[in-house]
C-alpha cells in the first residue's frame, strides 16, 4: 500500500513504495542511499530514491536532518552540523552551473526542507581512479594532466561559493562526480557544515588538498603501505621525516616527490602546504589556483 | 614620542597574559594611550545553541572585562586613566581578525598588541591564528604578539 507523507519530518517512517507530496507533486519513494566509503555502506534514511511521478524522472529528496557532533581532527576538535538551508543556498546561488549538483527546494505540509535533486550520472572522482590500471608514471603524463586541468575548472567553481561565504563542507574524492555526458567535474552535497570562524574555508581547502594528493598520487600513500610494500617505495621508509605526512592524517603521505621523482615540484610545493612541515598554510581557494595554474607537465 | 596602542581581548587566560605583559612594560606611562577593544564575531551555530539569554549577556560580561583590564594597567602599570580607552565593538564581524582590522583602520595606532595562546599545526591550520593574519594584513605598523 502507498502511504502519502505530507510531513516527512519522520524521515525513517518513509520507506520504498510510499509517497511524499509537496503541492501537487507527488515523488513515490524507490529506497534511500548510502554512504558507501572504505569498502562499507551506511544507510542514509533521510536521502530518498524518489521518481517524480508527472515526468517519471528519478530523483534524490534529501529531506531535513538536523545532525550535530564534534568530530576529532589532527587532534582538533570541530563542530559539525547538517543544514538543509544551507545546501538549498549553494543550490540557488548554483543554479544553472554545471559543475554543481541541481536541484529546487520544497517545503513540506509541516515547512521542512525537501531538496529535490537531479541524478548527476556519472563515476565519482574516487571510484574513477580506482579503476584504472596503469602504472603511476603513464597515468601521470597521460591521464593526470586532463584530470589536473578538470580539477582546476571545478576548484574555480567551489570559489563562487567562497566569495559568497559559504563552504562546500564536505570536501571528498567521491563529492566529485565525473559526469558521463560532458566529462564535467561536479560537485555533490553541500549540507555539512562546520565552525571554524576565523579560518572559514580551513577544511575546505584541507578536502581540496586530499582531492589534489589523491589524483597526483593516484590514491593516498598510507605509512603502513609504504612500511610494508619496499617493491613498490623502496627504502622510502628509512628517509622520510614526520614532516613529509598531512598536518591533520598524521599516517598520510604528502611529499610525493619522494615516491615520485618526476613529479614538478610547482605541483609537490602545494602539496606541501598541507604536511606537518609546512610554516605556510593557504587561507584562500584563490592562493591554490593561483598555483595550480602554475603547474606544467611535461 | 607618544604611541597609540591598541589592545584587543577577551575573557581567555591569554588576554590575562595580555593585560600582565602590558602593566610590566618599560614604557613612559604619560607617553601611551591605550585602547582596550573587545570585538563580537557573529555566533557560530554552536555559540547559538547558548540560548538568547546567553548571548544577551556577553556585552556586560566584556564591558566588565574590559574596564577591569584598564583597572589593572591605571594601578598596576601606572598608566593615565584618561589615556585609556574601552571599546565594545558589538555589531558582529564575520572574524575577530576582521574586527581588529577594521578597528585599526578607523583610528590611528601605532601598535597592535595582542595576545596569542600555544596551538598545535593542525589547530593553527584548521582554527587559523589571529596573530599571523594581523601580521600580514597590518603591514604598516609594529603588531607585537605575547604567547601564553
Amino acid at each position: 500500500m502507498r502511504r502519502p507523507f505530507l510531513d516527512t519530518t519522520e524521515f525513517y517512517d518513509i520507506d520504498a513504495g510510499d509517497e511524499i507530496h509537496v503541492g501537487d507533486r507527488i515523488f513515490r519513494v524507490t529506497g534511500y542511499e548510502h554512504e558507501r566509503r572504505f569498502g562499507s555502506e551506511d544507510p542514509k534514511f533521510w536521502v530518498k530514491r524518489v521518481i517524480d511521478t508527472s515526468t517519471n524522472e528519478r530523483k534524490i529528496i534529501k529531506l531535513a536532518f538536523f545532525e550535530r557532533f564534534t568530530t576529532i581532527l589532527g587532534g582538533v576538535k570541530i563542530h559539525c552540523f547538517r543544514s538543509p538551508d544551507k545546501e538549498s543556498r549553494v543550490m540557488e546561488l548554483t543554479r544553472g552551473n554545471p559543475f554543481f549538483m541541481q536541484g529546487v527546494t520544497l517545503r513540506d505540509s509541516k515547512n521542512n526542507n525537501l531538496r529535490v535533486i537531479d541524478v548527476v550520472r556519472g563515476t565519482n572522482l574516487h571510484v574513477y581512479l580506482d579503476n584504472l590500471l596503469m602504472d603511476h608514471q603513464v597515468y601521470f603524463y597521460t591521464v593526470f594532466p586532463g584530470v589536473l586541468s578538470r580539477l582546476i575548472t571545478s576548484f574555480e567553481a567551489l570559489k563562487l561559493l567562497h566569495d559568497e561565504g559559504i563552504r562546500h563542507g564536505d570536501i571528498r574524492n567521491d563529492h566529485l562526480i565525473i559526469e558521463g555526458a560532458t566529462g564535467n567535474y561536479v560537485w555533490i552535497d553541500f549540507d555539512y557544515d562546520f565552525d571554524t570562524p576565523e579560518n572559514p574555508f580551513s577544511l575546505d581547502l584541507f578536502g581540496l588538498g586530499n582531492i589534489l594528493l589523491y589524483t597526483a598520487g593516484k590514491g593516498f600513500h598510507e605509512l603502513n603501505m609504504i612500511r610494508d610494500d619496499t617493491d613498490r617505495y623502496g627504502n622510502l621508509a628509512q628517509s622520510f621525516s614526520a614532516e613529509d605526512f598531512s598536518i591533520m592524517y598524521k599516517s598520510r603521505f604528502m611529499n610525493l616527490k619522494k615516491i615520485f621523482p618526476y613529479i614538478p615540484e610547482t605541483l609537490n610545493n602545494i602539496l606541501l602546504h598541507f604536511t606537518w612541515g609546512a610554516e605556510l598554510y593557504y587561507e584562500h581557494i584563490d592562493e591554490i589556483i593561483d598555483d595550480l595554474r602554475r603547474v606544467t607537465i611535461h | 614620542m607618544a604611541n597609540s596602542i591598541l589592545v584587543p581581548i577577551n575573557d581567555s587566560m591569554t588576554s590575562k597574559a595580555l593585560i600582565d605583559f602590558l602593566v610590566k612594560l618599560s614604557v613612559c606611562p604619560e607617553d601611551a594611550s591605550f585602547t582596550l577593544i573587545h570585538v563580537f564575531r557573529q555566533p557560530t551555530s554552536g555559540e547559538e545553541l547558548m540560548g538568547k539569554k546567553f548571548m544577551a549577556e556577553q556585552p556586560i560580561r566584556f564591558k566588565a572585562e574590559l574596564e577591569k583590564a584598564k583597572d589593572r594597567l591605571v594601578e598596576e602599570g601606572g598608566f593615565d586613566p584618561e589615556r585609556i580607552d574601552i571599546q565594545l565593538l558589538t555589531d558582529p564581524y564575520p572574524s575577530v581578525t576582521e574586527g581588529i582590522i577594521d578597528c585599526f583602520k578607523k583610528g590611528r595606532y601605532d601598535m597592535v598588541v595582542i595576545g596569542r595562546k600555544k596551538m598545535s599545526k593542525s589547530e593553527e591550520f584548521v582554527r587559523g591564528d589571529i596573530s599571523i593574519k594581523l601580521v600580514r594584513a597590518l603591514d604598516h605598523t609594529s603588531v607585537l604578539v605575547v604567547t601564553a
